[in-house]
């Protein structure tokens, strides 16, 4: 019977020190966002596939589908931001703003060639819905970098970028639509050759078409606002680096600039996202650890106009960072290896349940072993210490 | 922090032109030659390494950030599928890659090609071009002597690079159909790009300069 050992493609199995390492994690994310008073949300992990697709129908093809009774198509959750856009719109529409939610899920995506990420994954992340000003990016942005710093990681990098820039620079130059759609997907995949020559194209002045070929590479620290500001003559772009400013300096009061580079090259899924936008980074690791940003339409694609902004983190891709930075991530505590010899099960369970009261990971020997015995079981148990009742 | 840059570099044709180009920024390394049995070839002074690896390797290595930038083809990019950035184009290693056909036995139009066999390198490639046009056929991947398809009846066309056309007229082949042209990029991974922004950057510019 070939096969039945075999999990599907794409999907993985956590042994126990993974999944106590995925755990721990988890603990300490959920508990940073309950401090900054996120409330968690947990959605069906199957939603319509109308609703799952309702910013961006070419998402389709990526996503696990499957038949109701019905005959209904359904889908697995690729992320969690559309069904709490879902889930706010039709069940807390009257909850006070801003609501702020938190969620910790497996979420699917059929693709294959993915660095770092299997067809199902874990994200933990929040949305903060109700509320546009900059204040709330940068409260995004500070429970992002504060999230990379207790999950254990020494060096990482977050670089913010503004999709309203690029948007203004190609309206200055009144592009069509179908222009500023191969643009901004050149641009997201920085395919700067590509770029180059679809701007070589158009026949701009020759001003024009440098700014929209710089755009990749405006990175560096808050100095190329400055660089960015002397390459677009538009309200739109403008306001965008005044945003990305504002942005930065409550970032400097919450103490996490110094992880912050600045990115104009970052427009994210450009059909959703409106607003600041930004991936993390850490060295040696080949993909982004989180990312998120403003998506002020998608509650209107449900029947509501709410602004909104958010980030997931990717679960496996920082455990794995922390592996590669040296991070031991075993978060296995093995205290005490409790045995005991013929006649003492009573005194045995009576002691095994004090100490675990006292906080201790306790495992009770489930039969009455010789001393040598229990020394064995111990060491291959990798516990710490043996307890043993003669 | 890992300061180095390692630049993946293909064997092959372009591993000369590449090397050659780098070494006028003084972007080198003692012992970077084709041949060399090390594996890594490290300038410790210059902060660079230096891997070589079969051609469609590089997109591979980037995209993992093993490599933090390549040289490679543009039709290898494309086949690879790879999720990596294209930042420069550096005009030499031009070929395009096309259909080509048995000059006996050619056919009117395209669309009378549909559902026959075609061998090729570069299935993906073929595989869109084909079906951007409606069209299905059954791909039979090579790994060498495309041209042998059709001459011994393994298939009815090839999709494959051409430089010159010699090796096309030698074996009584004629290109049928132009699919795209291609070139060596400089690539670089999404986080080696960011994180490793000014070095890069300044690379890049200064390639430009000689190109």
């Amino acid at each position: 019977m070939a096969g039945i050992l075999e999990t599907p493609y794409g999907t993985r199995d956590f042994l126990p020190r993974e999944a106590a390492a995925k755990r721990a994690l988890e603990t300490r994310l959920a508990k940073l966002f309950a401090e900054f008073g996120y409330e968690e949300v947990v959605t069906p992990t199957m939603e319509f596939l109308e609703t799952l697709t309702v910013s961006d129908k070419a998402l389709e093809p990526n996503l696990f589908k499957m038949f109701d009774l019905q005959n209904r198509t359904l889908a697995l959750h690729h992320e969690m931001t559309t069904p709490i856009a879902r889930l706010v719109v039709s069940r807390l529409k009257d909850a006070p703003l801003p609501l702020k939610l938190s969620y910790n899920t497996s979420v699917f995506r059929f693709r294959q060639n993915q660095s770092g990420r299997q067809c199902e994954f874990y994200q933990a992340g929040v949305e903060l819905l109700g509320v546009s000003n900059a204040f709330a990016d940068a409260e995004i942005i500070a429970l992002a970098a504060q999230a990379l710093k207790i999950s254990g990681l020494k060096e990482f990098t977050i670089c913010l970028g503004q999709v309203e820039f690029a948007s203004g620079l190609m309206e200055q130059n009144n592009l069509p639509p179908d222009v500023q759609t191969k643009i901004k997907s050149a641009i997201e995949r920085h395919d700067i050759v590509g770029l180059e020559k679809i701007v070589d194209a158009l026949e701009l002045d020759k001003a024009a078409a440098d700014s929209l070929k710089k755009i990749p590479k405006l990175h560096g620290g808050i100095e190329i606002l400055d660089a960015a500001r002397s390459l677009a003559d538009n309200e739109k772009s403008q306001r965008a680096l005044d945003n990305l400013a504002e942005i930065y300096a409550l970032a400097q009061t919450y103490g996490v600039a110094d992880k912050i580079a600045f990115d104009l090259g970052i427009i994210r899924d450009f059909e959703y996202y409106t607003g600041m936008v930004f991936e993390a980074y850490a060295p040696d690791v080949g993909y982004s650890l989180a990312g998120g940003g403003r998506y002020d339409h998608m509650l209107k694609d449900f029947g509501l106009a709410c602004p909104a902004t958010g980030f997931a983190v990717g679960i496996e891709r920082i455990l794995t960072a922390c592996e590669r930075q040296g991070i031991s991530n075993d978060a296995r505590a093995k205290n005490i290896y409790l045995s005991y010899g013929e006649g003492n099960v009573d005194a045995a369970i009576k002691k095994a349940l004090e100490l675990r009261a006292a906080g201790k990971v306790v495992e009770l020997s489930l039969i009455a072993q010789t001393k040598d015995a229990a020394e064995k079981s111990c060491a291959a148990k990798g516990y710490a210490e043996l307890m043993y009742l003669e | 922090m890992n300061d180095f840059i390692t630049i993946a570099l293909p064997k092959g044709k372009l591993f000369g032109l590449s090397t050659e180009l780098f070494s006028k920024i003084g972007w080198t390394a003692d012992g970077l030659h084709e041949k060399s049995r090390k594996l890594v070839i490290t300038n410790d002074a210059a902060r660079l390494k230096f891997i070589i690896t079969k051609t469609a390797d590089v997109p591979t290595y980037v995209e993992y950030g093993a490599a933090d930038i390549g040289v490679i083809g543009k039709d290898v990019i494309d086949e690879s599928g790879r999720d990596v950035y294209e930042l420069l184009d550096l005009g030499f290693g031009k070929c395009h890659l096309m259909m080509a056909v048995p000059k006996d036995k050619k056919r009117a139009r395209l669309e009378d090609y549909a559902h026959t066999r075609v061998a090729t390198k570069f299935p993906r490639i073929a595989e869109k071009f084909f079906a951007e046009r409606g069209m299905q056929m059954e791909y039979i991947k090579l790994n060498g002597s495309i041209e042998l398809g059709p001459i011994i009846g393994l298939s009815e066309s090839i999709v494959d690079i051409v430089e010159t056309g010699t090796t096309l007229r030698e074996n009584n082949l004629e290109e049928f159909a132009h699919i795209c042209d291609a070139t060596a990029r400089l690539i670089a991974n999404r986080v080696s790009y960011r994180l490793k922004f000014d070095r890069i950057n300044n690379l890049v510019n200064k390639l430009e300069k000689f190109l």
